[in-house]
């Protein structure tokens, strides 16, 4: 591979002059290795005191009783499964990005693909606590797992989507959390060579004995490949299996084939917007500019572009075949979601999901960091209400007229759902803070061919075409991180 | 045998080597380190062994101490003597009465639990209503008077006695008078007890007032035809029956017998034989029975009068001076053709009217009579005791203690502090009286005024007799010892009164023994234990016979449009007001039952507050939204209550229940239940009246009600499927889809085999009237939790079963169901209602089944779908998929929670549970079971007698206690057995059947007999 180089036309991966191997270390490990600064502390502070609350309010859960949310006899889940979904689906960016990516031999998910692993186990940990705390009896909730027992042998019901939800989520998060770490190890291992006593030890540890040897790198190689293969059919499995929470139920508005498809794109949708919401933050506070650049976001807004588009066809079909089907349930159901008495909630869906992601249609907006960040928060709120309006404006009106009700949220609800964002966020600072939030190891290899210095080199020693050379001169104008005015007179 | 064989360990220990044999002096082969264990570092280490040991042991020690700290135990005591009727586990069944029906009480180990009807009960059939059904738990209820109490003060039975008794010598020797205040007593013995006493004391003298009178038609009876009586109406003898403002299946005298009379001309049966009787309903506020009417007309309490004399004008072809035309075009029109139905039906016809005034019921009176009505649906000769009130008598009583005459005043299940319409007039006349006792069982509102209170027993605990209807006696027997130091009212006043005799039991015996065993053709022990076990004795009636009306009806019909004239509401926010009594609450006695309370109101599925209700037009002319609260002006004094949208309410009034705003009587009433709409009662003619002129004015508060149902229409959803009768006639399969080409749902599951019994049940929606004395027996035997106002609003009242009540609205002959048609109607004057039995369906497809991640909930091979609480995790999932919503779960730990302690969180209370079934705790779903506990008991019995289960011999609550036997339960594998006769009914259907998941519950279509007057 590194005997030709690569085509002038493709964008720089890494910006920046005079980076070096020891440079990319240094600006990665800055956090870890320095005292947190002030907008960490600020940060810490604010998260922390919502997972403080999230305990708070868990805790009153598990004292008085499912009955501390708002919910009823007709609307049986609300926002406990809407955060549900939407945590998991947020974790879909990471795998997408680690496993699907890796084995495309997409360069550029090299400088995120750390964070986005790292925020697919912490969505995933919160989706975990929603499915243990809306049980009515969450000490009873081993029964969900196939235990031999003496009760006959009792197992669980295999027919329930439930249950494949309990393999699923399981499944999922055992095979991110390896991954993620396998793909640490080397990093933990420059921790440990830079650092100094019990520090040292930690990280000792924790790199299982990195050697750094060829035959290590090699057989590091080989278990990335082979887990990148096992996690590709996850991110297709969860999220398919999530939508058969609903798909295989009888709920008008939930029975809907369309959901598995429908739903992994939603989820792509929501972990890349989420992924754009943490990294646009994290590149400015941390200094990665250079590494995490216009073109990484670029190119997660295109994908954002693609999936609200795709997650828009799928409302369209809905209701298509809502109408088409002629089932009066399905139909008033769908009607239900713009006249009914939750209207709102559907126009934030559909204007959220829809409508103002196709602004990134235009480069402008798309290369525009404020515009990216606040696009990335409104398709999660977005996706919130998409799952909202799924659960709660399905089964608000259902079959039976007169059992047809409103759901209001108690502050209970509102606090375990800021509270998981808070536990959300604490584990995603305390990780920024001990773990290399950029996969080094794997940057690094970018450096000789794919960056912008490594380019500049190319244009200088000549031998290229000079409209590819413009080309490329002219695509980094939109980089943040780039000095144009370096290859003026070059 | 020796065996001398030598074995060895090695070649050193055969050769018996020196360093062997020196090894071999000390216990260990190799020397263990133990001298320097002890003398090194092991004992000046910083934990010392002995330290160590020492640690240990306390710690053992003390961890054994702290295991045998006992928990809690709730010990169960078993009997030492059991009792010999008693069997831990199986029920006793006593017969008793309950209002005049006779009953049984089902007790569990000496505890009455459930109380059931008699299935050969002269009234109802084995019907009971809500009350009944709910009157078991008033025996739990902690806020009875626990004993006697003088000036406040407890007091033994003896000193109360002596004081009493002192009291009234004294009284008796002064000439004062006593008056007597009672309810209505319809017991032959009671009656006879208060005689005696009034003989003992002569000053004496026996008030009877209802809260809510009935005087009216008493003295109308008087007036047209010299007996001062109620009479019994026939409503199965009448094939057009025309109601102003009787509430007759609900509240109206004997609600659930007359809903068995009216519902068998219109259940399956009689619509088979092409029969259904008509019925059309002129009232003001929409009530139980307007919601079953053919034909509902809204009238103003002022055209009442007015549309009476048009019909008796129309049906007698007179013209009473002063008739005018009614206001309303529909209304003269329906009274047209309805004289002419009436007419048409001679004999067959019946009329009645709920007002309490002596000249329009005089004038129903004329009416009957000129339609051959006595003799017939009317009877007079076997007259009804359930209401004998006099309204006069008790503001007679007031005047009297207002001039002082009246010395002592004995208020027995009587509370006028509460409900007697003007409470300054009463309370300044009680001021006046020395002596002021009640038998209250609570510390209720005159209880609190009064001086002495000997709290009487509750009916559980008594002896004692009724005879509802003339000619019909049933027996009361106690069926638990007090639970409280409490004494019979009627045994007190034996005592205070000196009788030879002074148990009340010997007192009934003696009575029973002289006048009425004979009339049932017993005598003696032996018939009197006769008695106990069949609960009654029915003497055969008398014949009824015809009454000719014979007076002048001029002067009546003066009176009663000067009356309406009065009643004319006029000027800005002026109505017309009309005091109804709710199916639910009644008048307001038993309003501390927790159960009572949380029963939906049958047409409004309010529960926990009154309201006002009012039409669509005038919520919109106020700019009024349901909730707001308005305050309501009349008679001088005023209650705020928020408003309620009641379609079918006559535009320009307002209806309101009595019975709530309750302030003393235990913790459910004092929690604050509504408002107190007694005041706004009048006096007016010498009876009661429930209508009055009021003013209204907007407060601005707002309050939500608790709701069962927020939404009113079916969306035009085959979930209700409603035939009229004259379609029903020509094709019976009409709207039940089941005429022509019956579509085959393909399954994707297999059949689950159902070898012996297929438990499915049978639901006629035209014998349903809504009363919902299903939902309370349900709450009876299975344990339901009572939830509060609070979290009724919040959605999760926890019935097993429920009634949905459906509005749809008629114009231009075209049925309005959907909400966004509804929205645009201008008036919801022209309302057809229909209600929904709704419960779990045990579909043989459960949907909820599937999805159930552990099992919890599974089919049985008998056609039932279980619940197993233990295995419950409380995902909740299975309610979402429930289509018809029937699943309930425990949001709280209802049982032991002290927010629902004034429910059934208190252990007292708790005994009334049934330990046939289990409670459940907070976080696992729950549903209706088909009273799967029956279902196994009559098995078990069954197999005992080893036979197999019969027809019948199993019935779940709720089909027990309904009066319509509008469900019919049972063995859908037995082609004979009832239920599979009421399924192969033309008209059955089966709720939300295109989705194929196979309920278990078979609906019969709704039929209306509307046809007449459309034509």
């Amino acid at each position: 591979m590194a005997s030709h180089k690569e085509s002038i036309i493709r964008e720089p991966l890494i910006t920046g002059k005079n980076i070096t191997y020891a440079q990319i270390t240094d600006d990665v490990l800055s956090p870890v290795e320095n005292k947190p600064n002030k907008a960490w502390w600020i940060g810490f502070t604010v998260a922390s005191l919502g997972a403080c609350l999230w305990v708070f309010a868990v805790s009153w859960t598990f004292w008085y009783g499912i009955g501390s949310w708002g919910l009823n006899k007709t609307v049986g889940w609300a926002w406990d499964i809407t955060g549900f979904v939407w945590w998991v689906g947020i974790g879909h960016a990471g795998t997408l990005i680690s496993a699907v990516l890796l084995l495309f031999r997409q360069k550029w998910r090299n400088s995120i693909n750390r964070s986005a692993e790292a925020m697919t186990i912490f969505a995933v940990i919160c989706a975990a606590t929603y499915v243990v705390s809306h049980m009515g009896r969450p000490w009873m909730a081993l029964y969900c797992l196939p235990l031999p027992n003496q009760y006959g042998s009792l197992w669980v019901n295999f027919n329930s989507p439930l249950i494949w939800d309990v393999f699923a989520i399981s499944t999922y998060f055992s095979v991110s959390l390896v991954f993620w770490y396998t793909g640490l190890l080397p990093d933990i291992a420059t921790i440990r060579d830079r650092g100094t006593g019990w520090y040292r030890r930690i990280y000792s540890i924790l790199s299982f004995g990195w050697t750094g040897s060829v035959k290590t790198w090699q057989r590091f190689e080989t278990v990335s490949l082979i887990l990148a293969g096992i996690s590709t059919p996850l991110v297709l499995s969860v999220h398919t299996i999530v939508s058969m929470d609903f798909a295989t139920s009888l709920e008008p508005g939930w029975h809907t084939t369309i959901f598995p498809p429908y739903f992994v794109a939603g989820a792509i949708f929501s972990g890349f917007a989420m992924v754009q919401t943490l990294l646009l933050v994290t590149r400015k506070v941390l200094g990665l500019e250079n590494y995490i650049t216009m073109f990484h976001i670029e190119s997660m807004n295109k994908i954002i572009l693609v999936t609200g588009s795709v997650v828009g066809v799928a409302y369209i079909t809905e209701f298509f075949i809502a109408y088409y089907s002629g089932g009066e349930y399905e139909q008033y159901t769908f009607l239900n979601r713009f006249i009914g008495p939750y209207w709102w909630a559907g126009c934030m869906m559909y204007g959220c999901n829809v409508l103002m992601t196709q602004v990134m249609w235009f480069k402008r907006v798309r290369t525009n960091i404020a515009m990216s960040w606040v696009l990335s928060i409104i398709v999660n709120i977005g996706m919130w209400f998409e799952r909202f309006v799924i659960i709660v404006t399905s089964l608000h009106r259902d079959y039976i007229p007169s059992s047809w009700a409103m759901f209001y949220p108690t502050w209970i609800d509102v606090s375990v759902f800021i509270g998981s964002i808070g536990v959300f966020f604490t584990l995603f600072l305390l990780f920024i803070r001990v773990l290399p939030s950029i996969a080094m190891a794997e940057v690094k290899l970018l450096l000789k061919e794919q960056s912008e210095q490594a380019k500049l080199e190319q244009i200088k020693a000549g031998h290229l075409d000079r409209d590819q050379v413009e080309f490329y001169k002219n695509s980094l104008k939109k980089f943040d991180s780039v000095d144009v005015s370096a290859y003026e007179n070059v | 045998m020796d065996s001398n064989k030598k074995y060895w360990k090695g070649l050193e220990e055969l050769n018996k080597t020196p360093e062997f044999v020196e090894k071999n002096k000390h216990e260990f082969a190799e020397p263990i380190p133990i001298e320097d264990v002890l003398s090194g570092d092991g004992l000046l280490g910083k934990t010392p062994r002995r330290d160590f040991l020492k640690a240990v042991g306390f710690g053992v020690g003390a961890v054994t101490l702290a295991a045998c700290q006992k928990v809690p135990v709730h010990k169960s005591i078993p009997y030492l003597i059991k009792p010999e009727e008693i069997t831990p586990g199986v029920a006793n069944y006593y017969a008793s009465t309950y209002k005049g029906h006779a009953i049984l009480v089902k007790t569990r180990e000496g505890r009455p639990i459930k109380i059931e009807g008699n299935p050969n009960d002269a009234l109802a059939k084995g019907g009971l209503n809500a009350q009944a059904q709910a009157s078991v738990l008033d025996l739990y209820d902690v806020s009875r008077n626990k004993s006697p109490l003088l000036n406040g003060g407890e007091k033994e039975w003896s000193d109360l006695d002596d004081y009493v008794k002192l009291e009234l010598a004294k009284i008796k020797d002064s000439g004062k008078k006593i008056t007597i205040v009672s309810s209505s007593i319809s017991s032959p013995s009671t009656l006879a007890v208060i005689a005696d006493f009034i003989t003992e004391y002569p000053t004496a003298k026996h008030v009877s007032y209802d809260a809510v009178s009935y005087t009216g038609i008493i003295q109308a009876n008087q007036n047209s035809f010299g007996k001062a009586v109620l009479p019994h109406y026939n409503f199965d003898k009448a094939d057009v029956i025309v109601s102003f403002g009787a509430d007759f299946l609900g509240t109206w005298i004997s609600g659930d017998e007359f809903t068995r009379q009216y519902v068998s001309n219109r259940n399956n049966k009689s619509l088979q034989s092409k029969k259904m009787s008509r019925h059309i309903q002129f009232e003001t506020g929409m009530s139980l029975t307007g919601t079953n009417a053919d034909v509902r007309i809204p009238l103003k309490p002022s055209e009442e009068g007015v549309a009476l004399i048009n019909l008796y004008n129309a049906i007698t072809g007179t013209t009473l001076p002063g008739s005018k035309k009614l206001a309303d075009n529909t209304a003269n029109n329906a009274i047209a053709i309805v004289a002419k139905e009436l007419q048409a039906a001679k004999g067959k016809a019946l009329v009645v009217a709920g007002s309490n005034d002596v000249a329009t019921q005089v004038l129903v009176n004329a009416i009957n009579a000129a339609l051959g009505s006595y003799g017939t649906t009317i009877d007079l000769d076997n007259n009804s005791n359930q209401y004998k009130g006099n309204d006069a008598d008790l503001v007679e009583f007031i005047n009297e203690a207002k001039r002082g005459e009246i010395a002592a005043v004995l208020f027995l299940n009587a509370n006028p502090v509460y409900d007697y319409y003007n409470t300054k007039d009463l309370t300044d006349a009680l001021a006046k009286v020395p002596l002021k006792l009640t038998f209250a069982a609570s510390m209720d509102e005159t209880a609190a005024v009064s001086t002495v209170v000997a709290p009487n027993h509750h009916y559980l605990e008594s002896w004692g007799d009724d005879s509802a209807i003339a000619g019909y006696y049933t027996v009361v027997q106690p069926t638990i010892n007090p639970v409280y130091n409490t004494r019979q009212a009627e045994e007190s006043l034996l005592i205070w009164s000196n009788n030879a005799v002074k148990s009340y039991y010997t007192y009934v015996r003696n009575n029973w023994d002289k006048s009425v065993l004979a009339l049932g053709g017993l005598s003696g022990q032996k018939g009197w234990e006769t008695v106990l076990q069949t609960g009654f004795i029915k003497v055969a009636d008398k014949p009824a016979s015809a009454y000719t009306f014979s007076r002048d009806l001029n002067a009546v019909a003066q009176t009663i449009l000067s009356q309406s004239a009065q009643l004319v509401a006029s000027g800005d926010k002026t109505y017309e007001l009309h005091l109804y009594q709710n199916v639910a609450i009644r008048d307001g006695k038993h309003a501390n039952n927790p159960w009572l309370q949380e029963l939906p109101d049958p047409v409004s599925k309010v529960t926990w507050d009154n309201f006002a209700a009012m039409s669509l037009t005038d919520l919109k002319a106020l700019g009024l939204q349901e909730g707001d609260v308005i305050t309501i002006d009349a008679n001088g004094t005023s209650i705020a209550l928020p408003v309620l949208l009641q379609p079918g309410q006559a535009e320009g009034t307002i209806s309101v229940a009595v019975g709530y705003g309750r302030v003393k009587g235990g913790a459910v009433i004092e929690s604050g239940i509504g408002k107190n709409a007694y005041p706004l009662h009048s006096f007016r003619n010498g009876t009661l009246q429930t209508t009055a002129v009021a003013k209204i004015s907007v407060t601005g508060d707002q309050i939500i009600l608790a709701q069962t149902q927020t939404h009113h229409s079916y969306e035009g959803r085959s979930v209700i499927r409603e035939a009229s009768f004259t379609e029903y006639k020509k094709n019976p399969y009409k709207n039940s889809g089941k005429d022509g080409e019956h579509k085959d749902y393909k399954s994707l599951w297999e059949e689950y085999d159902r070898p012996t019994y297929n438990w499915v049940m049978a639901i006629d929606l035209n014998a349903c009237t809504g009363c919902g004395a299903c939902v309370v027996a349900c709450n009876a035997e299975n344990n339901v939790p009572v939830v509060g106002r609070d979290e009724v609003r919040r959605r999760r009242e926890m019935h097993w079963i429920r009634i949905d009540r459906y509005y749809s609205f008629n114009e231009e002959g075209k049925s309005i169901t959907e909400e966004h048609e509804i929205d645009k109607l201008k008036s919801l004057n022209n309302v057809s209602v229909v209600h929904q039995p709704m419960l779990c369906q045990h579909c043989d497809h459960a949907p909820c089944e599937t999805v159930c991640p552990v099992l919890a909930t599974v089919h049985s091979s008998e056609g039932l779908n279980h619940m197993a609480y233990n295995r419950c995790v409380g995902t909740r999932y299975c309610a979402n998929n429930c289509p018809f919503k029937v699943r309930r779960f425990n949001w709280f730990n209802y049982w032991n929670d002290s927010r629902f302690e004034n429910y059934l969180a208190e252990q007292h209370t708790q005994l009334v549970l049934n330990p046939d079934v289990t409670t459940r705790f907070r976080g696992v779903m729950e549903k209706c079971s088909m009273c799967i506990q029956r279902i196994q008991a009559g098995k078990l019995q069954a197999k005992m007698e080893k036979r197999p289960v019969k027809d019948g011999d199993i019935k779940v609550a709720c089909q027990q206690t309904c009066p319509a036997n509008a469900i019919v339960f049972g063995n859908g594998n037995d082609p004979n057995s009832e239920v599979s006769k009421a399924l192969r009914s033309e008209r059955t259907y089966y709720v939300l059947e295109e989705l194929n998941v196979q309920p278990g519950i078979g609906y019969q279509v709704k039929v209306r007999n509307t046809t007449e007057l459309e034509a």
